[in-house]
């Protein structure tokens, strides 16, 4: 095992050659594929894709949407953040609050971001709001339960150890909660940016769809669009292929930041 | 009233300590009607078997633990929660993962007297000097993972004194180091507590031991606790004289003493080896 790992990190360009080869094997196939279809299909191919990703980018408003969902990702993401990792010491930390409020987190949870939709659209109308208000509601879950595991699993001798030093209750969750349960909160992290995306996305294409691929903007809004006035399946790949590849981004730099805020775990 | 002269440092009377299984109802009496006063300044070691109640009477003095029954008292008032006035050193270290070497020993400094009156710099020269005490310089930046288990051990002691506390508590602190090791941190130990200055300045210390010559070569007095349920079994003054040095170990009372407590616990281990 560690000999594979080693190797692994002292080759990365062997490495990247690695996790490049499958999916170039299966573009190639699929273009072969694609080819022996008729000129006039609708089924896409890896070249239509390229020629409908270039179109897009250049001024097709591809850059404008993405930046729109993904804006719209980070600060559902950030209010989920804030509010499953608050609400996760909490429960995490006091069997009697954890107690009364799982109930209801148990409750919520089986709720499907899309099914809020509904009260979000009325209370915030079809715009950025209510997408965001379904991301935060998407993210929040996975946050607050690995917050909650992370919390309720700190070593009771740290925090005996902080009280005999004299540390205050702020003082003892800054210091010792929230750095014993980072490893969890960041695996809720990631979790959470995964939901986030497929609730963003669900999220424009609810909204477009409802007002007509109006107001909402966005990937999904795009992805509406094209599926609903051209059906153009090359340009619906393509927004599909962005937010695959944006999502596996900001997944690395996840795991960058936590070699960064976790030095202690190798 | 001159009781205040008179009065123990700490005071424990009739402490009894029952855990009870959340599940089960099982009920372990750790302690048994544990009575000790321990004045001001003085170093007190206890000895016994595993299982005895140790740690038990180290973290209720601690106030991490609350007795039973019974009464713990420290300069008169009931004890009834931690505080920076009580250092304690964890049989298991408890030393935080995610902080270096350095942030460990600091760990305190910010809360507890005297670093928190102190500026970073000071703070930092502080740290460094208790580094240096427990020999581990050059190994500042090191994560607890990476050390080895007699250094973890130094780490947690270093960060007990350099927090200054004026009561310590120590459980087994020098049990994982090498003999070489272990002596010179007895000595500076006692160099800390203050064996050449007046009883006033001492720092009053319980020191947990499996090591009987350790605690006859350290205390004022040990205490000889037996097990199931946990009991002072004896108390023995060792009056040796202090300042104390190894040629202490060559006295032919230091052998005494250490015979005394050995032929104390003796029975009981070997009941337990049977
Ligand atoms: N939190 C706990 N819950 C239940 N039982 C406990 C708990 N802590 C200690 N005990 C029991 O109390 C008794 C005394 O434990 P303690 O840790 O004080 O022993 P000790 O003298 O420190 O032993 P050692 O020398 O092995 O460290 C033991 O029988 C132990 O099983
Ligand atoms: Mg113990």
């Amino acid at each position: 095992m560690t000999v594979a790992a080693q190797s692994f990190s002292s080759r990365p360009i062997a490495a990247v050659a690695r996790g490049v080869a499958l999916p170039l094997v299966l573009l190639l196939v699929w273009q072969a594929w694609a080819s022996t279809l008729p000129a006039n299909t609708r089924a896409p191919s890896p070249a239509q894709v390229a020629r409908a990703f270039e179109t897009l980018a250049i001024g097709g408003g591809l850059v404008g949407a993405t930046l729109q969902s993904l804006g719209r990702v980070m600060l559902g993401f950030l209010i989920a953040l804030v509010l499953g990792v608050s609400l996760g010491v909490l429960m995490g930390s006091s069997r009697r609050v954890s107690r009364n409020l799982d109930p209801i987190v148990e409750g919520f949870r089986p709720i499907a971001p899309m099914a809020i939709l509904p009260i979000a659209i009325l209370w915030f109308g079809a715009g950025t709001p209510a997408a965001l208000s379904i991301v935060a509601y998407a993210a929040f879950f996975p946050l607050l339960l690995n917050t909650i595991h992370g919390v309720s699993r700190v070593d009771r001798k740290l925090l005996q150890a902080a009280r005999t030093m004299g540390l205050p209750l702020h003082a003892r969750i800054l210091r010792v909660v929230l750095p014993a349960a980072l490893p969890s909160i960041m695996l809720g992290a990631r979790l959470a940016m995964g939901v986030a995306w497929t609730a963003i996305i669900a999220a424009e294409l609810a909204v477009g769809a409802k007002s007509g691929g109006g107001s909402s903007g966005g990937l999904g809004q795009m992805m509406f669009v094209f599926y609903a006035y051209s059906i153009d399946l090359n340009n619906i790949v393509v927004c599909m292929i962005v937010v695959g590849v944006v999502a596996l981004l900001i997944d690395r730099l996840f795991r960058v930041a936590e070699r960064r805020l976790m030095p202690w775990r190798i | 009233m001159n009781g205040a002269v008179n009065r123990p440092k700490l005071r424990l009377q009739g402490v009894t300590k029952a855990f009870v299984a959340p599940r089960t109802g099982h009920r372990t009496l750790a302690l048994a009607d544990v009575s000790l006063d321990i004045d001001q300044g003085e170093f007190v070691c206890i000895v016994g078997p595993s299982g005895c109640g140790k740690s038990t009477i180290l973290n209720i003095v601690a106030g991490l633990d609350a007795p039973t029954a019974g009464i713990v008292e420290k300069d008169g008032a009931p004890i009834a929660g931690p505080g920076p006035d009580r250092g304690v050193m964890f049989q298991d270290y408890a030393l935080y993962p995610w902080q270096t070497v350095q942030g460990n020993i600091g760990f305190g400094l910010n809360y507890g007297a005297p670093g928190k009156s102190m500026s970073q710099a000071e703070r930092d020269a502080r740290v460094a000097e208790f580094v240096k005490l427990v020999s581990l310089t050059g190994s500042e930046s090191k994560y607890p993972h990476q050390l080895s288990g007699g250094m973890r051990q130094r780490v947690a002691l270093a960060r007990l004194l350099a927090n200054g506390p004026d009561i310590l508590l120590l459980d087994e602190p020098l049990g994982a180091l090498d003999a070489q090791t272990r002596i010179i941190l007895q000595a500076e130990l006692l160099r800390i507590w203050g064996e050449t200055a007046p009883r006033e300045q001492r720092k009053t210390t319980v020191f947990i031991t499996h090591d009987i010559e350790e605690a006859v070569f350290l205390a004022d007095r040990v205490v000889v606790m037996s097990s199931h349920p946990g009991r002072v079994r004896d108390i023995l003054t060792i009056d040796l004289p202090r300042p104390r040095d190894e040629s202490i170990r060559a006295d032919p009372r230091f052998g005494h003493f250490a015979d005394e407590i050995w032929r104390l616990i003796r029975d009981q281990a070997l009941q337990a080896i049977a």
